[in-house]
C-alpha cells in the first residue's frame, strides 16, 4: 500500500464500514476503535450522510396499518398509563447502561458520623460515556452532593439535573449544574422523600436551565438512585 | 421532533411514526424485496428510534439521515441473517427505481447532484459497486461474483473508489 493510501485507511475503512462490507472480526475491531476515537465516528457519520443520499431517489410506501398498532402494542402496551412517559424509556436501556457503568464513588472522608453518611446513590451516565456525574444523597442532611466526572455542557447550554420519582407522572427540576464540577444542593424536604427507586436525569437545556419548568432538550444522561 | 420522542413523548413518536415509516419502509423493502420482513425490520427500527431518541442530539446526525442509516442497517442485517437465500436483484429494481414520487424529486438537493456527479466520475462498474453495495447490501463476496474478480481486487477496487469518491467530494 502506498503512503498515500496509508494516510486516507481510515477514511476507506469508515465507508466499508458503513456499506457493510467489513467481516465480522474487522467489524467488531473497528466498532472499538470508534468507541474511543472521535474523528472515526466522524468518518462514519460523514459518509452516512454522502450515502443517505442515495436514498432520496427511494419512493416512499405506506406500511400496513398492523405494522403501528403491533409497534404500540409492542413498546406501550404492558405500561400503566399512570406512569409518566419519562419511565417508559428510563425502563429500557438507559437505566441498564447507567447500571452497567455502576461505578460508585466514595464519599469524601470529610463527611463523617451516622448522619452525614450518604443514603441514597446515583451513577449518572450517557450511554456513551460522554457524561458521567455521581450523586449522593444525605438524608440526615436532605443535602444532594454532586461529582461530574465526565462531560461538559456545551457552550451556550446548560445541563439541568431532575429527579423522577417512583411511579411520578412528571420529572421535577433539581437545579442546573454549576460550572464546578463539585456541586451541593439542598433539596426541600418533599423532595427528600422521594429518592426511594427515584432516576435522576440530566437533559441539555438553553444557558440557564429549561425556560418552562420541564425538560425542553434531549436527555443526555441518567441513572437509578440507589440504596448507599 | 425525534428530541421530543427522546423525552419519551408518545404523541411525538406517534407522529413522527406518521410522518417518515413510508420513507423507511420504501428504504427496508428497497433492501430487502420482501414486504413481511420490511415490516419486521420497520417494527424493530421504530423500537430502536423510540429508545436511542434521547441519545440523538449528540450523535450530530441530520434528522433523515439518522433515521435513514438505521433503517437501512437494520435492513442489510436481516438481509446477512437471510445467508444463502436469494435476492432477485432485478425484481428490487423494478419495485424501487421506476417510480421517484415528486417530493423525492422536489427534495432533490444539489448535494445528491454532487454525489451522483462524483459517482459517475468513477469508472461505470465502480460506481454500480458501490451503489450496489450501499442500496442493496452486496457483500465483497456478491460483488466479486458479479464482475467476476478475486475477493482481493474487489476490495482494492472499493477502497480505491471510496477515496476517489471522497476527494471528489470535497473539493
Amino acid at each position: 500500500m502506498s503512503p498515500e493510501e496509508d494516510h486516507s485507511d481510515d477514511a476507506a475503512l469508515a465507508g466499508e464500514y458503513v456499506l457493510h462490507l467489513l467481516d465480522d472480526a474487522e467489524r467488531v475491531a473497528f466498532e472499538r476503535r470508534m468507541a474511543d476515537e472521535p474523528a472515526l465516528r466522524d468518518l462514519v457519520r460523514e459518509w452516512d450522510e454522502k450515502f443517505s443520499l442515495m436514498m432520496q431517489d427511494i419512493a416512499p410506501i405506506t406500511p400496513s396499518a398492523a405494522v403501528k398498532t403491533r409497534l404500540e402494542d409492542r413498546l406501550f402496551a404492558d405500561t400503566p398509563r399512570s406512569r409518566s412517559p419519562w419511565w417508559n424509556w428510563l425502563t429500557g436501556g438507559v437505566v441498564a447502561a447507567g447500571l452497567a457503568v455502576g461505578a460508585v464513588l466514595l464519599m469524601p472522608n470529610l463527611i463523617s458520623g451516622p448522619d452525614m453518611a450518604p443514603t441514597f446513590t446515583a451513577n449518572i451516565a450517557a450511554e456513551d460515556g460522554s457524561l458521567i456525574v455521581t450523586a449522593h444523597f444525605t438524608s440526615g442532611t436532605n443535602r444532594l452532593h454532586l461529582s461530574r466526572q465526565i462531560g461538559d455542557a456545551l457552550p451556550g447550554h446548560s445541563f439541568e439535573l431532575w429527579l423522577i420519582a417512583d411511579g411520578a407522572e412528571a420529572p421535577v427540576s433539581l437545579g442546573v449544574l454549576p460550572e464546578d464540577r463539585e456541586a451541593l444542593i439542598d433539596l426541600p424536604s418533599e423532595l427528600a422523600t422521594q429518592m426511594t427507586n427515584a432516576v435522576l436525569a440530566i437533559t441539555d437545556e438553553p444557558a440557564g436551565g429549561s425556560p418552562s419548568g420541564a425538560p425542553t432538550g434531549p436527555v443526555v444522561a441518567a441513572g437509578p438512585v440507589t440504596g448507599a | 421532533m425525534i428530541l421530543q420522542v427522546g423525552l419519551g413523548d408518545r404523541a411525538a413518536f406517534s407522529a413522527l411514526y406518521d410522518a417518515t415509516s413510508a420513507k423507511l419502509f420504501g428504504v427496508c423493502l428497497r433492501v430487502l424485496n420482501n414486504r413481511a420482513e420490511a415490516e419486521d425490520v420497520l417494527q424493530n427500527v421504530f423500537v430502536k428510534i423510540w429508545q436511542k431518541a434521547n441519545l440523538y442530539s449528540a450523535n450530530g446526525y441530520s434528522p433523515m439521515t439518522w433515521l435513514i442509516t438505521l433503517a437501512r442497517n437494520a435492513a442489510i442485517d436481516k438481509l446477512r441473517a437471510r445467508r444463502g437465500g436469494t435476492v432477485d436483484i432485478d425484481d428490487v429494481h423494478d419495485l424501487s427505481d421506476d417510480a421517484p414520487t415528486p417530493e423525492a424529486e422536489a427534495i432533490a438537493s444539489s448535494e445528491r447532484a454532487r454525489l451522483n456527479g462524483c459517482l459517475d466520475e468513477l469508472e461505470a462498474d465502480k460506481s454500480e459497486a458501490v451503489r450496489r453495495a450501499y442500496l442493496d447490501g452486496d457483500s465483497y463476496q456478491d460483488l466479486a461474483a458479479r464482475y467476476d474478480v478475486p475477493l482481493n481486487t474487489m476490495r482494492t477496487w472499493l477502497r480505491r473508489s471510496l477515496l476517489k469518491l471522497r476527494e471528489c467530494l470535497s473539493r
